[in-house]
């Protein structure tokens, strides 16, 4: 690269990194900040609650699961769903933060879709919650764009040859969810009861929806 | 270059902590948050990213701005709570003295003494009571601006082959390094969505094309591709892209 003028230096971090001043306890590190904060009147402790209950108890794996049910025993809402996910989901009440701009992706018997983030940890939240510590962890996100097949079967998950692996790196604002196929032997289920055997790992592309016994 | 979040394809890490019980089977459920203090990180960061002094783009740049031996050390959260304390001292909502006085009270114990009683909130603090109105609504990255794609579905392109950022040395872009200089097809359009290269650095929205775009797993990873016809996507930026003919 020759143009040399044009390109300015990312020095917007006017000191020397602040953060170097933490306690090396990252507890005390959250309550040092977190109090900062709060005598500042910057945040309130009554919003801090609010968000982790709503994502402890109210946001999470859940509610995809009751997203893919419905699309198991709905044609007309499956069809909507992979034409405009983000519609489709906002009819279940689901929408928001993380998941503005939602894609679901169909499994099939010669195709078989997986989601990563590999820059951050971007993730569906309406429809998952908060990722999984794996999900976030440096190994999945090296090794799954490259050996998708032997990740996969640290899951447990063994695919055969002929399934052809796509794999979608979130590495814009757009939130993937995977539309698992619907188990075998499972005709005669409503969608309350599919909802169950629908895991959350199925919707990553990590795993597969139980099985009946 | 580029920096050490850019890990996609990296070799050397180990297995994937996949979480199983007794009977080694693979458990689909952990806690939203393992530690309390995970979920203080995170609503903390939330809570001061909707005081509107920075965007996502800018606060996912601060995490990839961490010294790479602290990226590396750090777990996921003491990622975001130190990123967290650069953009609350650079945006000037917190100073230095302040963070030291309220990091020695942690220390040495005498921090629930110092919690104010009566605290007079900032008009820009996000109340509990906007929270679920927040949330739904997102922060939607489309613009509707009336910018047409360039490139079609089907289209053959390559990528950028150098970090695509070319106002800002060693700035923020979205482009993975394993994937640049590679040949793809168009697999769709998106709209036209805010560009992280110009929106982490407070340059404007400047939204553009997005496109997701196609690879071969061969075209990736060469003879050692675990499997050539593996497909991998991403999503791009216009920018980012070229026509490539033969």
């Amino acid at each position: 690269m020759s143009e040399k003028k044009n390109i300015v230096d990312d020095h917007h971090h006017s000191h020397d990194h602040a953060h170097s001043h933490l306690p090396s306890d990252p507890e005390l590190r959250v309550k040092a900040v977190e109090t900062l904060l709060l005598n500042k009147g910057l945040i309130d402790s009554k919003t801090l609650d609010e968000l982790i209950d709503t994502y402890e108890n109210r946001i999470g794996p859940k509610n995809g699961a009751n997203v893919v049910a419905k699309a198991w025993v709905d044609p007309e809402y499956k069809k909507r769903l992979l034409i405009d996910a983000t519609s489709a989901i906002r009819e279940l009440s689901y929408q928001g933060r993380q998941g503005e701009n939602m894609v679901v992706v169909e499994n099939t018997p010669e195709i078989h879709n997986v989601i990563v983030c590999t820059l951050c940890s971007c993730y569906p939240w309406p429809v998952l919650g908060i990722p999984p510590t794996w999900y976030k962890s440096d190994e999945y996100r090296s090794r799954t764009v490259r050996e998708p097949r032997k990740v996969l079967l640290e899951f447990g998950l063994s695919l055969g040859p002929k399934v052809q692996i796509k794999l979608w790196d979130s590495t814009a604002e757009i939130r993937y969810l995977v539309l698992p196929m619907r188990p075998k032997g499972t005709e005669h289920m409503g969608e309350s009861e599919l909802a169950e055997l629908v895991t959350r790992n199925s919707m990553i592309g990590t795993g597969l929806p139980k099985e009946i016994k | 270059m580029s920096r050490l979040h850019d890990m996609g394809g990296r070799f050397g890490d180990g297995s994937i902590p996949v979480p199983r019980n007794d009977e080694n089977e693979v458990v689909n459920f952990e806690p939203t948050f393992k530690y309390d203090w995970h979920a203080r990180a995170w609503a903390i960061t939330l809570a001061a990213g909707a005081l509107g002094e920075w965007n996502i783009d800018v606060s996912r740049h601060y995490r990839e701005c961490l010294p790479p031996k602290d990226y590396i050390n750090f777990s996921y959260y003491e990622k975001w709570l130190a990123a967290l304390v650069n953009l609350l001292i650079d945006k000037e909502l917190i100073s230095l003295n302040e963070l030291k006085e309220y990091v020695s009270a942690a220390k040495n114990g005498t921090i629930d003494n110092i919690i104010e009683k009566e605290i007079i909130l900032d008009e820009r603090a996000w109340l509990a009571k906007d929270v679920q109105k927040t949330l739904g609504w997102g922060g939607p990255s489309i613009r509707n601006v009336n910018v047409s794609p360039v490139f079609n579905i089907g289209d053959k392109v390559i990528t950028q082959n150098y970090s695509p950022n070319k106002d800002i040395n060693g700035g923020h872009t979205r482009l993975p390094k394993y994937a640049m200089g590679r040949v793809g097809l168009i697999h769709s359009y998106n709209n036209n969505h805010v560009f992280p290269d110009k929106n982490a650095h407070g340059l404007g929205e400047n939204p553009l094309p997005l496109y997701t775009v196609e690879f071969k797993s061969l075209e990736l990873w060469g003879e050692l591709a675990e499997k050539q016809n593996d497909s991998i996507l991403l999503d791009l930026w216009e920018p980012y892209l070229k026509h490539f003919s033969n």
